[in-house]
């Protein structure tokens, strides 16, 4: 189980290797793939200090000139503290840039509110033409990472902290094409109910459904939960119509809930008249800043995001 | 272009930037007024780069406006050198026009969408980072204000620049001492401004920006310092709203607010 910066930063180096433009900075974030990037091509690796807005209007100036760049620092200073760089010098001059932000959410629990990111994609959602992209496993950070190469646009990719175990299986090459373009997976197919999740807490989602699914339990539920690893742009059409066959929608996210991605849902579904006798359930964290100690697991437990929190959604709807 | 003719042109891109504030009411004329001659120098004095009728030439030197309120000084001149047709002047700040108070890179000649302060020296970073890494001669020259030097991103690029020995980067801050609230000095000390670029690394030359001749030279001095391998910065002196008795100097006049009488006044006086 590899580090998903490890494994996206992989795909890069192999691709800079055959491309001088590929280019790659960072605002002294490191990983051990990156180490060995910057040991073999060195003119290819920009150290940019520890200026996040200055790495990212410099990212401007290099894709102007044809370059194809990505930058890297920590979740939180990538995505809030260059917010107008990113709106200034990315989005409206349009510029093909891939910033990768990792840890995300509450990934860096023993450091604090300062180090979370609850807001960035409420944020960062909001700016035109951006794509933000959640990868939830190994698997997932290199299919993104080729994509980055393949199209460029202008993208955050929200990496995590920690590694993810690998949950995107099962699919042929088709079906994971496909679900690359629509920007979700369907990982379970259920009845009545199903979640939406990205990332960390996909995972969270997947055992909710092993632990309601089990004969044993009372009232077995047949939860279908689905990947949204693409929260902007999201293409109505095909979400809407697995989204159809259920009744009760639980989204879950490790955000802020004011405008992050269970909004993002409910947006598309108004928009798209898709709401009519549905139910839609928001998860996500409390109006509020983290100091408590205690670890990632512990924080959502206490929270509102236990198993059996969620667990107690679905089943009350 | 003799000195003669380069003030003739000063005049002239005067009366340009006038008019077209005149006719659309609007934008920052008093820091427009202080840039001309840098401008003059620039685009006329045979610093800059660049292919008539040519805004695309790869090869061209890039010219960035991060003071985005003055942008427009360009146009005119944007024009003169066939980046675009004149008439597209002529609809300056209309709906339907193009050109605009402040510049974005669809507008031929336009290297960096600015407008935001302090972020241009950062996307000129990028740009002669790129220079070097494709082995081109191109040059990238930021136009700041001294507002910008306020912004903490201007010297995160500072630094940038001069580690990773930008020579290919020439900077002109136009260094009208005024900000919307009145002096720098006063407000918020940003003296002693060329040794804050020096202790960055930087080549520092203080130059009258209002002095073709003076400029020129500062110019040619800046090129040269890039044999030390060092990023290059002009400290333009000037005077905001220069050409203009009732607005030089005077901070009130960082937005356009002409009467017809003042009109009338400041045609008499830029002839």
């Amino acid at each position: 189980m590899n580090l998903q910066r490890d494994a996206f930063i992989k795909v890069i180096h192999e691709a800079a290797r055959k491309d001088k433009d590929v280019v790659f900075l960072s605002a002294d974030f490191g990983a051990a793939s990156l180490d060995d990037f910057r040991a073999e091509l060195p003119d290819q690796f920009l150290h940019c200090g520890i200026s996040e807005q200055h790495m990212i209007d410099m990212a401007a100036g290099l894709a102007l000139a044809g370059k194809k760049v990505f930058t890297y620092c920590m979740g939180p200073f990538l995505s809030l503290r260059c917010y107008e760089q990113i709106k200034c010098a990315l989005a409206m001059m349009g510029q093909p840039v891939t910033m990768i932000g990792a840890g995300v959410g509450l990934g860096y629990a023993d450091a604090g509110p300062t180090h979370y990111v609850t807001e960035d994609i409420a944020c960062l959602r909001a700016l035109n033409g951006i794509e933000i992209l959640t990868p939830a496993d190994e698997v997932a950070a290199v299919a993104t990472a080729r994509l980055c190469l393949d199209e460029p646009h202008l993208r955050y990719i929200r990496l995590d902290r920690e590694p993810l175990p690998t949950i995107i299986t099962g699919k042929s090459d088709e079906e994971f094409e496909q679900g690359m373009l629509d920007g979700f997976h369907e990982l379970a197919v259920g009845e009545h109910t199903c979640i939406i999740s990205s990332g960390y807490m996909l995972h969270r989602a997947l055992e909710v459904r092993n632990v309601l699914v089990r004969p044993l339990t009372v009232q077995p539920i047949n939860l279908g939960v689905i990947d949204l690893f693409r929260i902007k742009p999201i293409h109505p059409d095909p979400l809407i119509r697995v989204l159809d066959r259920y009744e009760t929608i639980v989204t879950l996210e490790e955000q802020c809930l004011s405008g992050g991605f269970g909004s993002a849902i409910l947006e598309v579904m108004s928009d798209n008249l898709a709401l009519k006798n549905k139910r839609i359930r928001r998860l996500g964290l409390p109006d509020r800043y983290y100091f408590e100690n205690g670890g990632r697991e512990r924080l959502l437990d206490e929270f509102g995001l236990s198993i059996g929190d969620i667990c107690t959604a679905v089943i009350l709807g | 272009m003799m000195i003669n003719d380069l003030n003739a042109r000063s005049k002239w891109l005067r009366q340009q930037v006038f008019e077209m504030a005149v006719r659309t009411r609007q934008g920052h004329l008093a820091s427009v007024l202080s840039e001309i001659e840098i401008i003059v120098a620039l685009y006329y004095g045979g610093v800059l780069r660049y292919t008539p009728n040519m805004p695309e030439d790869p090869d061209r030197d890039r010219v960035i406006v991060s003071k985005g309120h003055g942008t427009m000084v360009l146009y005119p001149v944007l024009a003169d050198i066939g980046y675009f047709p004149k008439s597209d002047l002529d609809e300056y700040g209309t709906f339907h026009g193009r050109l605009r108070i402040f510049g974005n890179i669809d507008i031929p000649g336009i290297d960096a969408t600015t407008g935001s302060l302090g972020q241009g020296l950062g996307i000129a970073c990028g740009c002669c980072m790129a220079a070097k890494q494709d082995n081109k001669q191109t040059r990238t020259f930021v136009i700041l204000s001294e507002g910008e030097m306020y912004e903490g991103s201007t010297w995160e690029s500072a630094l940038f620049a001069s580690h990773n020995e930008l020579d290919n980067l020439i900077v002109v801050i136009d260094r009208n001492r005024k900000i919307i609230l009145g002096d720098t000095e006063d407000l918020l000390r940003l003296e002693p401004v060329a040794d804050k670029w020096r202790s960055f690394g930087w080549s520092a030359q203080v130059a009258d920006g209002h002095s073709h001749a003076n400029l020129l030279q500062a110019f040619s001095t800046a090129e040269r310092r890039t044999e030390e391998n060092k990023p290059s910065v002009i400290i333009a002196e000037t005077v905001k709203g220069k050409g203009l008795s009732f607005m030089q100097g005077r901070p009130e006049w960082h937005y356009t607010n002409l009467t017809e009488e003042l009109i009338e006044q400041a045609r008499e006086e830029l002839a």
